[in-house]
């Protein structure tokens, strides 16, 4: 997983690893231990029931949570990534266009005490807003946005950062039926014609199911984690046992 | 400033005497107003009130200090030390005594205030100055504090303006920011370091009640106007620095308390300011 030239790893590396990682809260742990690669180019969405971990095991992913045991390695060089939280963090009152939100999405560690960038990258902002359904919404303040169209200028904010790996929790949570697709067609498109890997929390199974290559069930009261294709994970006992079988015709 | 009714000619006259105070008033009022767009929309206005209580303290300690045989400590030092060690309040892991972290900033608010008016009470024959700590009459000013208040000023706006887009993005999404790799820890650090030096070296000059209206009116002015981050910020400033000077030339005219008089001009805006989106909404009916 490590280059020798220090460039970006290549296609199919592995970008993040869990080595027998624990996820929890004041010593209190979640799941059982966690061991999976994630590899550059891969789409892997994680379900489960409300409270099973899902956004506690991306936030440990991130480094805002301490892991109970094991860790969570990175390749070398470090890859690049973006996140999209679960709840709006950006203050209501905040008087920013989209478009400067999505500028933030170019900032990278003291990149900011750097001149500003110029045409290319505006034309990738430009692109980033397109590819996530915001266009119109360049000039608009943030504040002034639906839920639903906030989503969408994160999600192009994501975009213009051209990550390594991106992760999202829940991010079209408020989005409508065709901007849901819209964006886990974007997703996908990131891993295919960027080479980036997508770790995606989501209740969307009947999409997570279109879209992503693999699945991550967190199944915490059988104590169980499954990861496989959609097939796999759908046919699992454990996951008959959370969604029962109205949620499997669904999620087929 | 009292005597005879004041006049222009008067105001021209006197101008040597006038300029320095002026100055700092508009140094002052245009960096805090800049820096007061973070503390409003970070929701961080107790935290002004802290620091510039702090800073009066820190004034009123130096001078204790010096009338009672302790060591000569330039009030100006004074406050900017209590000024940052408010704003390292913030740094306080108050989980572990379950409380919020406001109660540390109250705890700063409230003891700041009242140790400054028990030392006050020490230093009698200087009742004039704390009287100038707590509410600003910054008729004159030395030399120094207006070096230290545009030095300090100009450094600050300097870096700030530098990085704006880092500062603004960890101020405003820290969390995002900081999977980016941006140094949010240190920024946010910056960020209230350059208020708390700032509220210290004013609050000398000004006076504590001047520097927190600085702080907090004209940012509140500029968002309520609606303006947009980057607007706010030089909105902010402009009325900062305008307060400042206006406040200043109005106390004079009016033979009234310089720093209470830089207060009310400051909030005026912010009057003016909602006066101003009750209409446009009325008018948009």
């Amino acid at each position: 997983m490590t280059t020798s030239s220090g460039e970006r790893p290549g296609a199919g590396a592995e970008l993040l690893r869990c080595d027998k990682l624990v996820i929890g809260h004041r010593g209190q742990a979640l799941l059982p231990a966690i061991d999976l690669g994630i590899r550059r180019g891969s789409f892997l969405a994680v379900i489960g029931r409300n409270g099973s971990g899902k956004s506690t095991w991306l936030r440990t992913l991130l480094g805002f949570l301490r892991p109970l045991s094991g860790r969570v390695a990175r390749s070398s060089p470090p890859p690049l990534l973006a996140y999209m939280a679960q709840a709006m963090t950006i203050d209501p009152l905040l008087p920013v266009r989209a478009i400067d939100l999505v500028r933030w999405g170019r900032l990278s560690g003291w990149g900011f005490a750097r001149p500003e960038a110029g045409d290319g990258v505006r034309d990738r902002e430009r692109r980033a807003l397109d590819a996530a359904g915001a266009a119109p919404l360049a000039e608009t303040l943030f504040r002034d946005l639906s839920e639903g169209q906030k989503q969408r200028v994160l999600l192009a904010r994501l975009y213009a950062r051209d990550p390594d790996v991106a992760l999202l929790d829940e991010p079209t949570s408020a989005m409508d039926a065709v901007a849901e697709r819209q964006a886990l067609a974007g997703l996908r498109a990131l891993t295919r014609e960027r080479g980036a890997a997508v770790i995606l929390v989501t209740h969307l199974l009947g999409l997570a199911a279109e879209y992503a290559d693999e699945i991550l069930l967190f199944d915490r009261d059988g104590g169980a984690i499954v990861h496989g294709s959609p097939a796999t994970v759908f046919a699992a006992p454990a996951f008959k046992q959370q969604y029962g079988d109205l949620e499997l015709r669904h999620a087929r | 400033m009292h005597g005879d009714a004041p006049t222009w000619q008067m105001f021209i006259d006197g101008w040597e005497l006038f300029r320095d105070p002026i100055l700092c008033a508009l140094g002052a009022g245009a960096v805090l107003g800049f820096l007061g767009v973070y503390v409003v929309l970070r929701r961080m206005v107790f935290v002004s009130a802290a620091v510039t209580q702090s800073a009066g303290l820190g004034i009123a300690l130096a001078f204790y200090s010096e009338i009672h045989g302790g060591p000569a400590v330039d009030p100006i030092v004074g406050a900017v030390l209590l000024a940052l060690g408010a704003t390292m309040l913030l740094a306080v892991d108050t989980r572990s005594f379950k409380v919020p972290r406001e109660v540390l900033l109250g705890f700063a608010f409230a003891a700041g205030g009242g140790a400054t008016i028990l030392v006050g009470d020490h230093i009698s024959q200087e009742a004039h100055d704390i009287q100038s700590i707590l509410f600003g009459s910054a008729v004159l000013v030395r030399g120094l504090d207006l070096v230290l208040v545009l030095a300090t000023g100009a450094t600050a706006l300097g870096l700030h303006l530098w990085w704006y887009r880092g500062l603004t993005f960890a101020s405003f999404d820290p969390e995002a920011a900081r999977v980016q790799g941006l140094p949010v820890r240190f920024l946010s650090n910056f960020l209230l370091v350059s208020i708390g030096a700032m509220a210290g070296v004013s609050a000398r000059a000004l006076g504590s009640l001047p520097v927190f209206a600085f702080s907090v009116m004209p940012a509140a002015a500029a968002l309520a106007l609606g303006a947009r981050l980057s607007w706010a910020f030089a909105i902010a400033a402009l009325i900062g620095a305008f307060s400042g000077v206006a406040g200043y030339v109005l106390a004079f005219f009016g033979q009234l308390p310089v720093g209470g008089s830089q207060t009310v001009v400051v909030s005026g805006f912010l009057l003016l300011a909602f006066a101003v989106r009750i209409v446009a909404r009325l008018r948009a009916r």
